[in-house]
């Protein structure tokens, strides 16, 4: 009482101040008054984190998919790394089996270069003389070689002396890392003077270990033979647990609660409720040892001489089934609660109409709610299809795509792709082409869905009215 | 058909809804049930279609007892107050729903459908759907649909309360002529007195789980058992006023009113308080006995005018008469009523 009087004083104070000063009182805090500047402001920390949480990580998918990004490459730039396996690379991919081999042996030139590196370390000039005069220009295989022809100069230089000027004139690449392209290339040139821009490309290209723009994770997956049975895996995974569990078992359930008593149908509906609102781990572990050898389902089938085994891995069959029922009893919760209201919202006159009218309870379902259900059919097919498509964490913890990758769906490929798996390189570009590839598919489906129900006449404005 | 409830009694928990009703409806006839909301009207005829099982009694369908048949075997006709037309479905095909869940053959259901549509004119809205038509023409396809099985009983559950007063005026003769043109026999459950009166053969009144009176029209506007039959029944309503049987005359208190008492009431012994009905027709020019008050309100209803007279003591009775000018708000007026036109009730509501 006291609280809305001080309100109304409150208010009362700036309008007395605004008769004084003739200037509305609300023009101060306009934009606070128009809907739209205030509108901004409190829809700010959800737009932020719209753009945070979803466009951001979609975007970056996008932009993943294309990049060889991994482990092995990092997200940040790379450098030039003269490996063993960058040359079998050149040689392989590029044909170029005479540059690898040179870049890869060990060879010790005489040049400019290294006598003028020799000048300024502070050689006795007499030794760099003696190099310019008699050795300019040659080449040697190793380094024992080299250091052989520096101890038979005329000025025999001392063992730690030789050791120094060998270093200067090493002009391997094999195992040597460079920072940038220029120091790669200007190195190569050393070993061979005469590259050429193919042979340079090749070699900057072969050596690189940082991550590059491509598009060769789609052509990968294009050709890959997993890629057809995981398609194939997903395909038979949705499609059955869609058909079976989310709208016909679903259906099934809405059907029966609204035919027997409320209360009753209460205890129904919850029961049905728990996979839904239990968590995950939990949901999925008591499966586990539903099926583990040492759990019920053996230690029952044990007393009829059925050897104990873990039922859920025993057989890809028996894999997809768990994987199937699992994943069903949790989506045909949303399926009943959907379809039970949406039957409840039909007239209970519609109900006494058919039954007097001479229809038993079959034919009322056939006849009155089915057909009336068509909107919250095509909602739950919908919404499931993509949920199933992208739904990863009741497979992951029953089977993990097991037995053998039996049960290997299209999202739980990317996590093992990009997230976890035992060869322990992550291919972060390769996960996200695929991930890139199932939002396409989910977004093909909707289309194809909203077409055959005809979407538009369903979410037109009823005219029915009572 | 006729239609017999015997001894019909129904329940819901602990609360008993009708207790102990026999109704006879006789084969042909139009029988309204009337009484206000919640007096049990409704839930006799959901009894009489089997939607709700009855809690003891019988229910018969000519000789053949229903009691215990479901709502699918008895084959009656029911129009709902919604209508409850089928959505999903045109006009045509929530006209054949009861035939094609008998599969009678398609020729017969296209011949009975249009048959249908005939009498009750709806045959060039076959194609719509019920969201299409207007609240008349949806009542009309309920009609049919009711009709189209050949029902044993049609029973009409407050089917003209959604419909605005011209079309309601419209549907109400429409209604009684395809009952007589068919001769089926018809429950009309309402609460509208006028519908009650203007369409059926017989009234039967309830009040709380209970028939009151059974009766035509007239008679039972003319000679009400009670005084809720009395209330229930007219518009304006009668109304009551308190008096005391004195010398042989009705003394109205503390208002100088007199009023003899009518000839077919029982002989009232001195001194017993008595309600006086008395319906706003029968007060005005002429009569026997004269009552004297001020006029409080005047309600003009074109025709007539609706008079409201307050007596000394405060009670008012009302008067319609053709329009006058020799009246005026205020006016203190002294009218007359025929003695023989009043009805005389107890302190308890039975006629006397």
């Amino acid at each position: 009482m006291s609280a809305s009087r001080d309100i109304v004083e409150a208010a009362a104070v700036p309008a007395g101040a605004a008769a004084a000063s003739a200037h509305p009182p609300r023009w101060r805090a306009g934009w606070l008054n128009s809907s739209r500047g205030l509108g901004l402001i409190l829809l700010m920390p959800a737009l932020v984190l719209v753009v945070l949480f979803f466009l951001m990580p979609v975007v970056l998918t996008g932009v993943f998919a294309f990049t060889n990004m991994s482990t092995a490459t990092g997200i940040s730039g790379g450098t030039y790394q003269v490996t063993p396996g960058a040359l079998r690379e050149l040689a392989d991919r590029h044909g170029m089996d005479e540059l690898a081999e040179k870049l890869g042996q060990p060879s010790f030139v005489v040049d400019e270069q290294g006598l003028k590196a020799l000048e300024e370390m502070g050689i006795e000039p007499a030794i760099i003389a003696d190099l310019r005069e008699g050795h300019l220009g040659e080449t040697h295989a190793s380094r024992r070689e080299f250091e052989r022809m520096l101890r038979d100069l005329p000025e025999r230089p001392d063992t730690r002396t030789v050791k120094r000027i060998s270093g200067e004139f090493s002009r391997s690449l094999a195992n040597s890392r460079f920072s940038s392209r220029e120091s790669l290339l200007a190195a190569a040139e050393g070993v061979d003077p005469e590259l050429t821009e193919e042979e340079k490309t090749a070699l900057v290209q072969a050596t690189y270990t940082g991550w590059v723009w491509t598009a060769d994770n789609f052509r990968r997956m294009a050709s890959s033979r997993d890629t057809v049975r995981i398609l194939l895996n997903t395909i038979f995974f949705v499609a059955t647990t869609l058909i079976i569990f989310n709208t016909a078992f679903a259906m099934l359930l809405a059907i029966t609660t609204h035919y027997i008593p409320e209360r009753p149908a209460g205890i129904f509906r919850i029961i049905w409720f728990l996979p839904r609102i239990s968590p995950a781990v939990i949901y999925v572990l008591l499966w586990k040892w539903f099926a583990w050898d040492t759990g019920f389902l053996s230690a029952f089938l044990d007393n009829f001489g059925i050897r104990p085994r873990n039922w859920m891995l025993d057989t890809a069959a028996n894999a997809w089934f768990f994987v199937i029922v699992i994943n069903g009893f949790v989506g045909a919760s949303m399926g009943m609660v959907i379809f039970s209201s949406a039957i409840k919202a039909i007239p209970e006159s519609l109900f006494h109409a058919a039954s007097v009218d001479g229809a038993y309870r079959w034919q009322q379902v056939r006849h009155i709610i089915l057909p009336q259900l068509k909107w919250p059919i095509l909602f739950v097919t919908c919404y499931q299809t993509l949920s199933l498509l992208t739904s990863i964490e009741q497979t992951l913890l029953a089977t993990d795509g097991g037995p053998g990758g039996a049960t290997e769906i299209w999202s739980l490929a990317i996590y093992h792709t990009a997230l976890n798996n035992y060869a322990g390189n992550l291919q972060y570009g390769y996960g996200a082409a695929m991930a890139l590839v199932l939002v396409v598919i989910g977004i093909v489906l909707s289309l194809i869905y909203l077409r055959v129900f005809n979407y538009r006449a369903l979410v037109a404005k009823p005219r029915i009215e009572l | 058909m006729r239609i017999l409830l015997d001894h019909f009694s129904k329940s819901f928990g602990s609360v008993r809804v009708i207790d102990d009703m026999t109704l006879e409806i006789k084969d042909g006839e139009m029988l309204a049930l009337l009484g206000p909301s919640g007096c049990g009207k409704s839930t006799t005829l959901f009894a009489i279609c089997g939607i709700h099982k009855v809690t003891s009694g019988r229910i018969l369908f000519g000789d053949r007892d229903v009691t215990n048949v479901s709502s699918q075997e008895r084959n009656v006709g029911v129009v709902f107050q919604s209508y409850a037309l089928y959505p999903h479905m045109t006009v045509r095909e929530n006209i054949a729903f009861p035939l094609r869940i008998r599969s009678l053959p398609e020729a017969e259901i296209k011949r009975l459908v249009n048959e249908m549509a005939g009498l009750v004119h709806i045959g060039s809205l076959l194609d719509r759907r019920p969201a299409e038509l207007s609240g008349g023409q949806q009542q009309r396809v309920a009609l049919a649909r009711a009709l189209v099985r050949r029902p044993n009983v049609l029973l009409l559950d407050e089917p003209l309360a959604n419909l605005d007063a011209k079309l309601r005026l419209e549907m109400r003769s429409e209604i009684r002529r395809i009952q007589l043109e068919t001769g089926i026999t018809a429950i009309l459950v309402t609460h509208d007195q006028v519908e009650a009166m203007s369409m059926c053969d017989r009234i039967a009144i309830m009040n709380n789980g209970q028939i009151i009176q059974i009766a035509t029209p007239q008679e039972m506007y003319r000679n009400p058992r009670t005084a809720f039959v009395a209330g229930f029944l007219g518009n304006p309503p009668i109304a009551f006023i308190d008096a005391v049987a004195r010398d042989g005359m009705l003394a109205v208190e503390n208002a100088d009113i007199r009023l003899p008492i009518p000839r077919e009431a029982d002989r009232v012994p001195e001194g017993t308080p008595v309600v006086v009905g008395i319906r706003p027709e029968n007060l005005g020019t002429e009569g026997d006995a004269a009552i004297r008050g001020r006029v409080s309100f005047i309600e003009t209803q074109g025709r007539e005018n609706l008079y409201d007279i307050t007596l000394a003591n405060g009670k008012v009775l009302r008067s319609i008469q053709r329009v006058r000018d020799d009246v005026s708000l205020h006016d203190e007026v002294e009218w007359r009523v025929r003695s023989d036109q009043l009805f005389l009730f107890a302190q308890n509501g039975e006629r006397l």
